[in-house]
């Protein structure tokens, strides 16, 4: 695992490191550069002092003496070329024909030269370039050597100091670790260094929103239990009946009831699920080209017995394919529950349409009826969840979950539809129009 | 004893109707808090039976606006909110008994009687008049240890009539107390009844007053 502390570490030292080799490197040419100015100024005195000086032929070479590298080798000719001094005889360097500094390369390495001519004799002083050179490295060495030495003690200066400036992460992580799954509270972003401070901030959004999630689910299985005992009640109640009664037809009729309870809980419970399916946050499905129209006619046809039982005039007026883009499963939903609210909400002899076509821009789905119609009052009530308005009493009376309209609102809203209520036919009874967005190639 | 329940769901509305009846209850059955009130100010019932989540007017509503009218009827909430605080909330507003759905017919039947119990003045739940014995939970009555059969607007009218033993009820109070808004009540349909019980348990037990009403004498009274 990567570790910050130890990339800085590893980064501010190395960084240093090299800092500290550039510097050896520039005071190493400085000092060179020092070095040579004054080493040419030793040649020149050396040369300027030896001029004029009687020198009479070559003393015998004596080479059993060892050179040293670092001596200067002083060469003296006269003006037809003949040796007249060599300090070193066995080191013996080209005469040079120039006068002044040169830098030559002889077999012994390179050499610092300076030649001079005066009383008719040549007077040449040579050096050793590697006598500057280790020169300069000493003095570049002495000049690095503390910066060194402090190397370690600042490499546990930086180790400290990374520690605590990373304190305030480690805290926030063990103010995370502590939780339950059930504290959802912010993290205080009180003393935090700038550096932090927006993770944790970014956190606190994240644990705000997750709460609110939270919290809208919660919401909404409390919501789920609560209205799931009433259609229980009735049941448990109608049982009650059954068990009452004390002959075979009051007992058949109870039993009869019972049996509308149980299908009308049962309905609830499928109606929870299919809302709870198209709860936000719930993993996008496949998309795909559905025609509407086609949905459409098999939805009537799946309820046309449900119409007849009560004597109601359902049909479709969806013919020619209209396509949109969506998800067929919760599109089948919608259109269920829309004709089926009508269907079940509109008395016996009336009539519901069903009518899918495409318009300019937009695709558009009605649902009419001839029913009752919603109070205007209700209007704006009636998508929310479990919302029912005023109840008939008359036997028979329809007993919706209150989640019709909320499922359909929801699919609508993840198709990019919008739903609208209006009249319904002639003028009387609901209307619920969709209005989904019309694709393109359509 | 005549009961209005107040009740948005149909199915619950219809079964506690029918069950209650067969207990030898008079129902009548509101489906909105609105309806619940104008029920409530032709003071016909003894007990109103109030479901919180009424449509037009909720249940608290009502129960507050009642208790401010100075309407002192026992008020039992049957009702599927079961925290706590609603409970609390909902005894604080004034009700008498608070039943959490679903509940058994039996019980909310006991309750229906013991908060009648306690508006009449009563602990004991056998009403006992002289040589008679009236259980309105077993819907029995004795006489002299001897189970008497009654139909059940008889029973209903005699206990109604031993519930307050002297007071006078008239035959308009009476019919309130027997029939519910949707029965058919005939014009004689009291007198007939009073008939058959003091046929079954003698002349002396009700007394009527000419032009007012009837009353069950008080029992050192009417003892031979």
């Amino acid at each position: 695992m990567r570790s910050i502390r130890r990339q800085l570490l590893v980064w501010l030292l190395g960084g240093m490191l090299l800092a500290i080799a550039a510097a050896a490197v520039g005071t190493y040419l400085r000092a060179r550069e020092d070095a040579s100015a004054l080493f040419d100024y030793q040649l020149q005195e050396m040369a300027g002092s030896l001029t004029g000086a009687p020198f009479a032929g070559v003393p015998p070479a004596s080479s059993n003496v060892a050179p040293r590298s670092d001596t200067l080798v002083v060469q003296i000719w006269d003006r037809n070329g003949v040796a007249l001094f060599m300090s070193q005889p066995h080191r013996v360097l080209p005469q040079y024909a120039q006068l002044g500094f040169n830098t030559i390369s002889a077999d012994s390495g390179q050499w610092r030269v300076f030649s001079t001519l005066a009383g008719g004799q040549v007077v040449q002083v040579a050096q050793p370039m590697s006598a500057r050179r280790e020169l300069a490295a000493s003095l570049a060495l002495h000049a690095i050597l503390p910066l060194l030495a402090v190397m370690p003690f600042l490499g546990v200066l930086i180790w400290f100091t990374i520690a605590r400036g990373l304190a305030p992460i480690d805290r926030v992580a063990a103010d995370v670790a502590r939780r339950s799954s059930a504290q959802l509270e912010p993290l205080s972003e009180t003393d935090l260094p700038r550096e932090v401070q927006p993770l944790v901030h970014a956190l606190n959004g994240l644990l705000l929103r997750l709460s609110e999630a939270l919290a809208a689910q919660r919401a909404f299985i409390a919501d789920a239990a609560h209205e799931l005992r009433t259609p229980l009640t009735a049941v448990h109640l109608q049982a009650q009946l059954a068990e009452r009664a004390t002959d075979d037809a009051e007992r058949n009729a109870a039993l009869a009831e019972l049996k509308g309870g149980l299908e009308r809980a049962t309905r609830l419970s499928e109606q929870l699920l299919a809302l709870a399916r198209e709860e936000p946050g719930v993993p996008e499905r496949a998309n795909a080209d559905v025609d509407l129209a086609a949905l459409a006619r098999r939805v009537v046809a799946e309820l046309a017995p449900l119409a007849a039982a009560k004597d109601i005039d359902l049909g479709a007026d969806a013919s020619s394919p209209v396509l949109v883009r969506g998800d067929a499963a919760a599109l089948t939903t919608l259109l269920t529950n829309l004709v089926d609210n009508a269907v079940r909400y509109t008395p016996t002899r009336g009539r519901v349409d069903v009518e899918v076509r495409g318009d300019d821009g937009s695709v558009i789905l009605a649902v009419r009826d001839d029913g009752p119609g919603i109070a205007p009052a209700d209007t704006a009530r009636v998508f929310d969840r479990f919302y029912r308005g005023a109840v008939s009493q008359a036997p028979g009376a329809a007993h919706g979950s209150g989640l019709g309209l909320a499922i359909v609102r929801r699919i609508a809203e993840r198709h990019g539809a919008e739903v609208d209520l209006n009249s319904g036919l002639d003028g009387r009874g609901l209307g619920v129009r969709v209005r989904f967005p019309r694709l393109p190639q359509s | 004893m005549r009961i209005l329940f107040a009740e948005d769901d149909p199915m619950i509305g219809a079964s506690v109707r029918r069950g209650l009846t067969q207990d030898g209850f008079t129902v009548d059955w509101v489906a909105d808090g609105r309806a619940a009130e104008l029920a409530l100010a032709e003071r016909v019932h003894d007990v109103l039976l109030l479901d919180l989540g009424l449509p037009r007017k909720a249940g608290l509503d009502v129960l507050t606006a009642m208790r401010r009218r100075g309407d002192t009827r026992p008020v039992l909430i049957v009702t599927a909110r079961d925290a706590v605080s609603d409970r609390v909330a909902g005894l604080d507003a004034g009700a008498d008994d608070y039943l959490v759905k679903p509940f058994a017919l039996d019980e909310l039947a006991a309750r229906l009687r013991a908060l009648l119990r306690r508006n009449a003045g009563r602990a004991e739940p056998v009403i006992v008049h002289g040589a008679l014995e009236l259980d309105p939970a077993a819907r029995e009555l004795r006489c002299n240890g001897t189970p008497v059969a009654l139909s059940a607007r008889e029973f209903a009218l005699l206990e109604a009539l031993l519930a307050r033993p002297g007071a006078i009820l008239s035959r308009a109070q009476l019919e309130e107390k027997l029939y519910g808004w949707s029965d058919a009540v005939e014009s004689n349909a009291v007198e007939v009844h009073i008939h058959a019980l003091r046929r079954k348990l003698g002349a002396d037990l009700i007394r009527n007053v000419r032009g007012v009403g009837w009353m069950a004498a008080k029992p050192a009274a009417s003892a031979p």
